[in-house]
């Protein structure tokens, strides 16, 4: 593998868990960003969990990728090595104190905010807040006895003990790769959680300005995981649960999270979002919304133009969802749709069109899921394909997922002319039906259903392909959107101006 | 005290055990005396020098014994000096245990008292779910509360907040039906892979009891889809299709069985062959099911078949016994309807 090593670089990306290694919108997204800008040169910094579970790059890094460097945030955490016993740090352990106080109350988020930032500078290597001192103080022990007597409702202080530190030690990891990373111009983060807070600690210690660009909502994202996780433990008997309320555990997760998120909105200008609802969203979670904007996806035109020609004069009766195959994109909710379409049109097949290895446990379901329903001859895994093979070959692109932002994968059918069944997430709606008057009047792409409702996805899907004259109409309509709204150009355009922006401010940084 | 007993009687054993050597016997008798003598002193010792060793676990107190045993045995003598000696040096010389690196901390207590308690409140949960006026945090917290509700309740509602306004809520809504779908359909999976294995009857011989118990179940899960209302549309048609070649097969094996005809006729009616679901009714009622059990599904029937005055007759026939509290009002509506 192709490790480039430089002394500096124009704009550093942060990302967590996506490019190189994981194929997928995001990293999609981010490849094209590069190799759109060829004169800028890019350092890339990789965060992932574990080593073992990034093998594999799924993309070749690009030429102007001077540097890369890849961190494993969950792979030392048991370093070898005799701890001492050490008083830590008074002052770093008050201001922490209070900072955990600040967090809990609404009306002190600005006195929370500024204790983060000053704690942040004292976990740099050097500073004040060790990880040794995280890890062994008295100091460190007090606080944590302290807010366990104070807050948790979880009889378990063992199960408290580690989850704060396996929550909190990454940040020294981080603090360490912001203090050795090559100098840089401009910081940009694909998303909040340990990427965000890799690039606000960078800018508060450098001040290199941080632009952030979100396409899911990474705390949301989180928050979704954390609900459904099982890994997450309750030790509350019958009679110390209260019904109403989330495990203290899950809720200290959730926060750990949402404040990740908030320290990134605090330091990133500007902050991104692909579509509307998301940038309200960011608002919502403490982005100031003077710093935020709308720059949506764009896809290249002259790529999947010829595609069209290739399609047969009927639409084919395939419907075919593109994506990893993760509980995200609920693909069993397409399963189920199939027992539906195969049984009002058995000539019909549904193609999942993904890499199977992210999510392996989740994926065997699947497989278990089409075998119980019956489904062997008509729900086909096909793993990871070339999307210029597949698209002359279906008649619609499915969408079953329970949370997407703004999915390229949707304009990429449009450009070949594919309509699209979609789940009411994201932006989905807006490309289907259009965002403003003159959008609308394009007409409908495809049709836009409930979350988790395959009944509603079959019928929609029946719908489309069991009448040619409306499929057409919105191959058409599908065409010209993604042809008027969401070209490639337009989204380099306003990235160009960014990093310009971005680079005017971060001279004489460093 | 015991010790220095101990240590006498070892030393005089020893002492008996090379006497032993000189006596006028044969050399097989002679060598038998001294070798049992021998070993006893050796164990004698090591029991004795073990009390004055530092204090340590049972096991390495044990290890130490056998260790002592061993070499005071197989070495003549000199082990046995060897040992006494090494003994009361480790003793005499050995340095004090240094005090531990550190302290040892108290774990806090745990006091639920002192910990803020959300406004806990034992209804109303479907007004705040459906109500997207209510604030974020209640109906977060009536969410979370179905969980603890059964699938037959919470499905139906958790679907309806599938469309909320809210993200979050729809997502958590989502979750939580996923996690039920998911248990069931494991379940199932199980099974299925389960039967496939067993010997289910294609040879001619009757199935065996765990298999009669994987027909019976399978039946009961696919059920249980449909029951907790997480199949809809053609999903429960597949479902019901789906129990009811199960149940079908669990009546060929076990005709009597009185809860599988009822789900016989349950299916049955599902699929609108009210006929043949009033007859397995009657079946039920025959093989000795209380009529508690089976009389509503009659009475539904009749309902369905706008047969009020049957649904009265039925009604009243459950009388005054003992009926579960959630029939009761039904049970005292249909007997004063006239």
């Amino acid at each position: 593998m192709n490790t480039p090593i430089a002394t500096e670089a124009d704009i550093a990306l942060l990302l967590e868990g996506t490019f190189p290694y994981v194929s997928g919108g995001v990293s999609s997204w981010v490849n094209q960003i590069i190799r759109a800008y060829p004169d800028y040169r890019f350092a890339i910094v990789f965060l992932g969990s574990r080593r073992e579970d990034y093998s594999v790059r799924k993309y070749e890094l690009p030429a102007n990728v001077v540097h890369f460097e890849e961190h494993f945030l969950y792979d030392d955490l048991n370093k070898p090595g005799e701890p001492s016993p050490r008083p830590g740090n008074l002052e770093a352990f008050a201001l922490s104190s209070s900072m955990h106080e600040h967090f809990g109350q609404d009306a002190s988020i600005n006195e929370a905010m500024r204790a983060f930032r000053g704690l942040v500078q004292d976990m740099l290597p050097g500073g004040k807040l060790t990880l040794e001192d995280f890890l062994h103080s008295e100091a460190a022990w007090e606080i944590i006895c302290d807010r366990y007597r104070r807050y948790c409702t979880d009889p378990s202080f063992v199960d408290y003990f580690w989850t704060v530190r396996i929550m909190h030690q990454p940040l020294w990891t981080l603090a360490g790769v912001a203090k050795t990373l090559i100098p840089v111009k401009s910081l940009h983060a694909v998303s909040t959680g340990y990427a965000g807070f890799l690039g606000a600690l960078l800018h508060q210690s450098r001040g290199i300005p941080l632009i952030l660009s979100e396409h899911g909502i990474y705390t949301k994202e989180r928050k979704i995981d954390l609900f459904k996780s099982e890994w997450i433990r309750d030790n509350r008997n019958v009679f110390q649960r209260d019904p109403t309320e989330l495990s203290y555990f899950r809720r200290m997760w959730i926060g750990f999270f949402e404040w990740l998120g908030r320290f990134c909105y605090d330091s990133a200008n500007p902050i991104i979002a692909l579509y509307e609802t998301n940038r309200l969203r960011q608002v919502t979670d403490g982005a100031a919304a003077e710093r935020t904007f709308n720059i949506p996806n764009g896809i290249s035109i002259a790529r999947f133009k010829p595609l069209r020609e290739q399609r047969p004069k009927l639409p084919p009766p395939v419907l075919c969802l593109i994506g990893r195959v993760v509980p995200i994109k609920d693909i069993k909710t397409f399963i189920r749709a199939m027992r539906r379409v195969a049984n009002q049109m058995p000539e019909a097949e549904g193609w999942i069109a993904g890499p199977e290895d992210e999510d392996q446990a989740y994926a065997q379901e699947c497989h278990d899921l089409v075998r119980s329903l019956g489904l062997e001859k008509h729900v086909l895994f096909l793993g990871f394909q070339k999307i210029d093979d597949l698209m002359p070959k279906i008649g619609l692109t499915i969408l079953s997922s329970i949370s997407e932002a703004l999915p390229l994968v949707i304009l990429e059918g449009y450009a070949a002319g594919v309509p699209t069944i979609s789940t009411d997430v994201g932006s989905c709606r807006q490309l289907i039906e259009g965002l403003d008057d003159e959008d609308k009047a394009l007409g409908a792409s495809g049709a836009v259903v409930n979350i988790a409702d395959p009944q509603a996805l079959a019928d929609a899907s029946l719908r489309l392909l069991g009448d040619p004259e409306v499929w057409q109409a919105a191959s058409q309509a599908g065409i010209a959107r993604v042809e008027r709204y969401y070209t490639d150009e337009l989204m380099f355009g306003r990235y160009r101006q960014v990093y310009e922006n971005a680079l005017q401010q971060g001279k004489g940084s460093n | 005290m015991t010790s220095l007993k101990l240590g006498i009687a070892a030393l005089t054993l020893e002492i008996t055990a090379w006497s032993a050597a000189t006596l006028n016997t044969g050399s097989d008798v002679r060598l038998f005396a001294y070798l049992s003598s021998h070993l006893l002193a050796s164990v004698l010792l090591a029991l004795a020098l073990s009390a004055l060793l530092p204090t340590g676990s049972l096991r390495q107190r044990g290890t130490m014994v056998l260790l002592i045993t061993v070499f005071s045995y197989a070495v003549p003598v000199a082990g046995f000096l060897c040992m006494v000696i090494g003994t009361l040096m480790l003793r005499t010389y050995r340095k004090a245990p240094d005090a531990p690196e550190f302290k040892s901390a108290e774990l806090p207590n745990f006091d639920q008292h002192q910990k803020h308690h959300p406004g806990f409140r034992q209804t109303g949960l479907r007004s705040f779910l459906t109500n997207s006026a209510a604030p974020m945090n209640t109906r977060m917290g009536a969410m979370v509360a179905l969980q603890y509700v059964s699938g037959r309740i919470s499905a139906p509602l958790l679907r309806d907040l599938l469309s909320d306004q809210d993200e979050d809520i729809r997502l958590l809504a989502y979750g939580m039906l996923d996690n039920q779908e998911k248990r069931i359909n494991r379940a199932i999976d199980d099974e299925l892979k389960a039967l496939a294995k067993s010997n289910t009857g294609e040879n001619g011989d009757a199935p065996d009891t765990e298999t009669q118990t994987r027909i019976h179940r399978l039946s009961d899960l696919y059920w249980e889809l449909v029951y907790q209302e997480l199949a809809q549309g053609d999903l429960r048609d597949y479902a019901l299709h789906q129990s009811l070649h199960y149940c079908k097969w669990g009546l060929r094996l076990v005709p009597d069985n009185a809860a599988l005809t009822l789900r016989h006729g349950r299916l049955l009616h599902c699929l609108g062959r009210s006929n043949d679901a009033s007859a397995e009714y009657l079946r039920a009622l025959e093989l000795g099911l209380t009529a508690t059990r089976v009389i509503p599904y009659q009475a539904e029937l009749c309902f369905e078949q706008r047969d009020y005055a049957g649904v009265r007759r039925l009604m009243q026939t459950l009388g005054n016994g003992a009926k579960p509290p959630r029939l009761q009002p039904i049970a005292d509506y249909w007997s004063l309807a006239r």
